[in-house]
């Protein structure tokens, strides 16, 4: 973020304008597709698509603000206790997300976080992977050999950070944002143990409120034997969800399916 | 030389949220398991009690029918498919390998709302597969004995394109000399595939099979979401994450869905450190 206010302060006034007059069109340009999608989804699931923006962008944003220092660190400091710190994170990224989710449920519980948005953006932040993925990233005899260089010209430690680091942090940040975000968004598990029995729609994201479109009472016929789905809106409408739900993720992984396929995740392994 | 006491500096904020979302919550969740309601140390009580509650057993044995159905799925397709993709053209591959992702960008819900409706006969695009199965109604489609094939097919579909992009992955880092020489020994692209690319990625698949296996004990969503499409004629507790979230809110034990949460914990804790110890994936130190 420093390097990018950095690169703004030094830009132009005339680049300032033509920014901003670029992003006035864009602001013509999209509005009326974003109006048509918010005109069709309708007031509550629009509320939930914005929960679901809104948790998985915090969780992505904490995610990349913490998995680029800690790779970092592991894979350039020398420090008791490393090794441990890495093993631990390899540990917790090899569980499944849903194995933590009772023990979070109890936490939270115990700590009266139940139906606030922390009980569910703290876990989606915390992403051993995307520690692991910028250890591998920092971990080479290039890098250490460019810091070296940094330091014996007098850098200080923070800002080998800040003008090295950070600025060559740029694409495993935005392999970790991704991945991270489609892991939150699709999550249903968590968020319905944090919310689901405590009447708060109001809090929902996009999953919970898709399966709140099951109309259970109607589920059950009086011979017990089910003849046909009922749901509580339209399939057309519940469609239509469906394909809302999946649009961010299949935008951003069309327009970025080679560099965040094979070639990326291939450097997780040895 | 390189520095050592900064280091802490960068990974503390991590460190911080490691413990408070991932080793608190487990320490908490064993805490729970050994104390008894009245908060008193109880030893293995509550999980002698939940290995007897008559659910128990059921619950797992669900989750093994369901397992042995999708891992076999997923080492046969998954790696058979990879290997074809792997023999193709490499913009055709690419093209492939989308259209097997796709599922993957809908929600746990979401997934399972959309099979609820592959398996409505009204609706379903696959209507006359239903039908010739003898399948008449949603309720002959999603009975009870065709639950774990159905949750298999709805994982496999909304998973399985990403082990293909993994797998697809492993196969990129054959080194191309070593293809080019079976090549030139003779070797057609199925003996190519079984004898040189088959054991090259044998610690991949190995990785798929535990990671899947550990992935697939903690299924929720899709029994959960069938329990309520039915409104509850179906069991409520099918799977063991079921049945520790239903102890935990309709009973109020919490100490006891904590047991099972532990169960659940260290089978998913062992496979992880298998995975770790066993197939030499990930490196811990330079």
């Amino acid at each position: 973020m420093r390097a990018l206010a950095e690169r703004f302060r030094r830009a132009s006034a005339t680049q300032v304008m033509a920014l901003s007059v670029l992003s006035l069109m864009a602001v013509f340009f999209a509005v009326p597709i974003v109006w048509a999608v918010f005109e069709a989804i309708g007031g509550t699931a629009l509320h939930w698509l914005l929960n679901s923006a809104f948790y998985s962008t915090a969780g992505a944003a904490i995610a990349v603000a913490l998995c680029i220092p800690a790779g970092y660190g592991l894979a350039t400091h020398d420090f008791p206790g490393r090794r441990a710190v890495l093993i631990v994170t390899i540990l917790v990224m090899l569980i499944p997300p849903n194995a933590l989710v009772l023990p979070l449920f109890l936490e939270a519980h115990a700590a009266h976080l139940l139906t606030s948005p922390l009980a569910v953006i703290l876990p989606y932040g915390l992403y051993p992977f995307g520690v692991y993925l910028a250890y591998l990233y920092f971990n080479t005899g290039r890098f250490e050999l460019l810091l070296q260089t940094a330091r014996m010209d007098g850098c200080s430690e923070w800002h080998v950070f800040k003008r090295i680091v950070l600025p060559l942090s740029l694409p495993v940040s935005a392999l970790i944002a991704f991945l991270n975000f489609v892991a939150s968004w699709t999550n249903f598990f968590l968020p319905w143990v944090m919310y689901w029995s405590f009447d708060t729609t109001s809090r929902y994201p996009l999953a919970l409120g898709i399966a709140l479109q099951l109309d259970t009472t109607k589920g059950a016929s009086f011979y017990g034997a089910l003849i046909q789905l009922h749901t509580a809106s339209s399939p057309s409408y519940i469609a239509l969800l469906l394909l809302v739900t999946c649009a961010p993720v299949l935008i951003v992984f069309a327009l970025a399916q080679r560099w965040i396929g094979s070639s990326q995740l291939q450097g997780v392994f040895r | 030389m390189r520095p050592r006491k900064s280091g802490y500096l960068f990974i503390a904020p991590y460190v911080v949220l490691l413990v408070v979302a991932g080793i608190y919550p487990m320490a908490y969740a064993l805490h729970l398991a050994l104390t008894s309601l009245t908060a008193h140390f109880s030893g293995a009580r509550n999980f002698i009690k939940s290995w007897q509650d008559p659910e128990f057993l059921p619950a797992f044995e669900h989750i093994g029918i369901f397992l042995a159905i999708w891992l076999t799925a997923l080492v046969v397709l998954v790696v058979g498919l990879s290997l074809i993709l792997h023999s193709l053209d490499r913009r055709i591959s690419a093209a492939f390998r989308f259209v097997f992702y796709l599922p993957a960008a809908l929600a746990g819900s979401a997934s399972v709302m959309l099979w609820l409706f592959m398996l409505e006969p009204g609706v379903s695009p696959w209507t006359f597969v239903l039908h010739w199965l003898g399948y008449g109604t949603l309720g002959d489609s999603i009975a009870e004995r065709n639950l774990p094939v159905i949750f298999a097919v709805i994982a496999f579909w909304s998973g399985a394109g990403s082990w293909i992009v993994v797998m697809y992955g492993a196969l990129a880092t054959i080194p191309h000399g070593v293809l080019e020489a079976a090549r030139l020994d003779g070797a057609g692209p199925w003996r190519t595939a079984t004898r040189i690319k088959l054991p090259l990625i044998k610690r991949w698949v190995a990785y798929m099979l535990i990671g899947a296996f550990a992935a697939g004990t903690q299924l929720f969503a899709e029994p959960q979401l069938i329990s309520e499409a039915t409104g509850g004629i179906l069991n409520q507790t099918w799977s063991p994450n079921q049945l520790a979230y239903f102890l935990s809110f309709q009973l109020d034990n919490f100490n006891y869905a904590a047991a099972i949460a532990v169960d659940l914990l260290a089978i998913a804790l062992i496979s992880a450190a298998v995975v770790l110890l066993r197939t030499g994936l990930f490196r811990v130190s330079d």
